[in-house]
């Protein structure tokens, strides 16, 4: 039976969650500041970005989207009991997010890419740092922690549609047929968010739970851009 | 040490008072139908993008001090000279006893010497002590901060701070059709025509209180040029990829052929100012230093209507809401005079009498330049509340 989904957007958050929030808020800043240093981000902002830099951003975000099914559902089974709302939130997740790396495979082949590379590429030392490391906070008992690894990564995805796909369109010829995948995050993520806000109230109940949520808020946006600064370091 | 103040009673810095302000705005108020009249048609033809950037301005009348000639009537260091005259007519202090001049611009008269030196000469004041900061629309914070921390340390028992902008000259018609015509005009290169307008502001610090007057409490501010690339700025061509800035170009003419000095706005970075204000706001409350709910009054100078929604909606996101009554500007009637803004908003909001004793006023400046972002905390009080001065 399908579990009640019971977290809600609250109109006002507890001094600790408000807090904690203003702390995510300040982390987001910062790692967008980060991003914006990262090379093919640059290129980005400054319209020298071109076909092969799209291609090669998929090829590097597909080990990850892969990778990013697996820790969400893994962090779904690491909650007890006592925590079975916050399981129930994490699992409508989970389940939204699958089969996202379909989409991102048909985009990469839609731009002109080979299906068999794409799919034979191994994770950069980015993507593995970050994939091993959500793994390893996943499997731990009630991981509230990665509250913060969820607001980074759904932010990113807002960040993805509302910005670099419509950015990536104006650089890439007939790129608006191949960015269905940063796109069709931004259908989704305004729900996202507000269950992850839901969450905040939840997981936040004590300063330690909201310092634990940042710390990991940190580590992920630092291997994140890690990943995406290894599309750099290709060999 | 000065009369009646030693630095061990304000615990080894003293206290710094804002005794009196004063402005300059050249000529009559510019409505939106006679900008281009003064400016002039680029190529004979009206603009199609002036309505839209209005429209998302908001700005209504500014003031120009060039004519329908493009002559120049008064200068960047006579406006200046003027805001401080007028700051210095309502103070208690002459001309001859201000011990510093400070002074902030984005573009003066000449490229060098400093926009201080021209000041100082229009306003003929001697042996003082100069300071110039230079950059956009924070430099006349970073202005302020520098006479602060003078008169703080005892270096100097007073300091006027002027602030100066001429940007409309940057606007004539003929720079257009110097860089290429309407043609090579895109949205970045004509989007600050119709936003940015002449004016000066001025200010005088003194560390001893005088009547009614403001303390300044904290001066601070966060700059990101290291992660953003240029926002908004003159010396370089529309071509990122074009590394020559203007002066690498074998002539000047050829510079401008090319465009390197055309004043330009990159609109799709802009946005990053909302997160970037709201970032340093951030980070001051959790030093503890800014209280969002002691704040009476913020006069924040967006430079667009279009962003002060955006800037509000965000701290209101991050539970720092400031309530739409507390928010003060006058960019609507007095036009983006940049760096000068916030001299000339301070300066007519403590005229409105809205200010009562005791309360808090936050100016905001998130520049877009290359992201500076900075805070001034000022409190009324008065030179007989004594224990109050040195709260």
């Amino acid at each position: 039976m399908r579990e009640v989904v019971e977290l809600e957007r609250p109109e006002v958050l507890t001094d600790i969650g408000q807090e904690t929030l203003r702390r995510l808020l300040r982390v987001w800043f910062d790692f967008e500041r980060r991003l914006a240093k990262v090379p093919i981000v640059r290129r980005l902002d400054l319209g020298q970005f071109d076909l092969n830099d799209y291609q090669s951003l998929l090829l590097n975000l597909r080990p990850q989207v892969v990778e990013g099914a697996r820790w969400i559902a893994r962090c779904a089974s690491s909650f007890d009991r006592e925590h079975a709302d916050v399981r129930s939130v994490i699992i409508g997740h989970a389940q939204e997010e699958h089969r996202d790396y379909e989409v991102l495979e048909s985009d990469y082949v839609a731009s002109g890419g080979q299906l068999d590379a794409i799919q034979a590429q191994a994770r950069n030392p980015g993507s593995e740092a970050l994939h091993c490391f959500l793994m390893y906070r996943a499997s731990q008992p009630n991981p509230v922690d990665l509250l913060g690894a969820m607001w980074i990564i759904e932010g990113l995805g807002n960040k993805m549609a509302n910005d670099w796909a419509a950015r990536i369109a104006e650089l890439v010829p007939g790129a608006d047929k191949f960015t269905r995948f940063m796109r069709y995050h931004g259908e989704n993520d305004d729900a996202h968010m507000d269950k992850l806000y839901g969450l905040i109230d939840r997981i936040c109940v004590d300063q330690n739970a909201g310092d634990r949520v940042i710390r990991t808020a940190k580590v992920v946006g630092r291997l994140y851009a890690m990943q995406l600064e290894e599309i750099d370091h290709a060999e | 040490m000065f009369a009646g103040l030693s630095q061990a009673e304000a615990g080894g810095r003293l206290n710094v008072y804002i005794n009196s302000t004063g402005a300059f705005l050249p000529g009559p108020a510019v409505t939106n139908d006679e900008m281009e009249d003064i400016l002039g048609l680029v190529d004979g033809k009206k603009s199609r993008l002036r309505r839209r950037i209005l429209k998302a301005n908001g700005i209504e009348t500014r003031h120009y001090a060039i004519n329908k000639d493009h002559e120049t009537l008064y200068s960047a260091s006579e406006l200046g000279a003027l805001a401080g005259k007028n700051c210095l007519e309502k103070s208690a202090l002459s001309l001859e006893q201000v011990k510093m001049l400070s002074c902030a611009t984005t573009q003066g008269d000449m490229v060098i010497p400093g926009f201080g030196s021209m000041v100082q000469a229009e306003l003929g004041m001697s042996g003082i002590e100069l300071h110039t900061t230079h950059g956009v629309c924070t430099c006349s914070s970073m202005a302020i901060k520098a006479a602060y921390n003078n008169i703080r340390v005892g270096d100097q028992p007073n300091a006027l701070v002027v602030v100066s902008e001429l940007a409309s000259r940057l606007f004539k018609n003929t720079r257009y059709e110097a860089a290429g015509s309407s043609k090579a005009i895109d949205f970045n290169a004509e989007f600050l025509r119709w936003m940015l307008s002449d004016g000066a502001g001025a200010m005088l610090l003194e560390a001893k209180p005088r009547g009614r007057c403001l303390r300044i409490d904290w001066i601070r501010s966060f700059s990101h040029a290291d992660a953003y690339p240029v926002c908004m700025g003159i010396g370089a061509t529309a071509d990122a990829a074009e590394q020559r800035t203007w002066q690498d170009f074998a002539t000047y003419a050829e510079a401008e052929a090319h465009g390197a000095l055309l004043i330009r706005q990159d609109v799709r970075l802009l946005e990053n100012i909302v997160k970037l204000g709201v970032d340093g706001a951030l980070r001051l409350i959790e030093e503890g230093v800014l209280e969002i709910d002691k704040i009476d009054h913020l006069l924040c100078h967006y430079s667009s209507h279009h962003f002060k929604s955006l800037i509000y909606d965000m701290l209101d996101m991050a539970g720092a809401r400031i309530p739409e009554e507390k928010w003060y500007s006058n960019l609507y009637t007095r036009g983006n005079t940049g760096s000068a803004s916030i001299l000339i908003m301070l300066d007519e909001f403590l005229s409105l009498g809205k200010a009562d004793l005791g309360d808090t006023i936050v100016c905001m400046v998130p520049e877009s330049g290359r992201f500076n972002t900075a805070y001034i905390q000022l409190t009324v009080v008065h030179e007989d509340r004594k224990a109050e001065n040195n709260a």
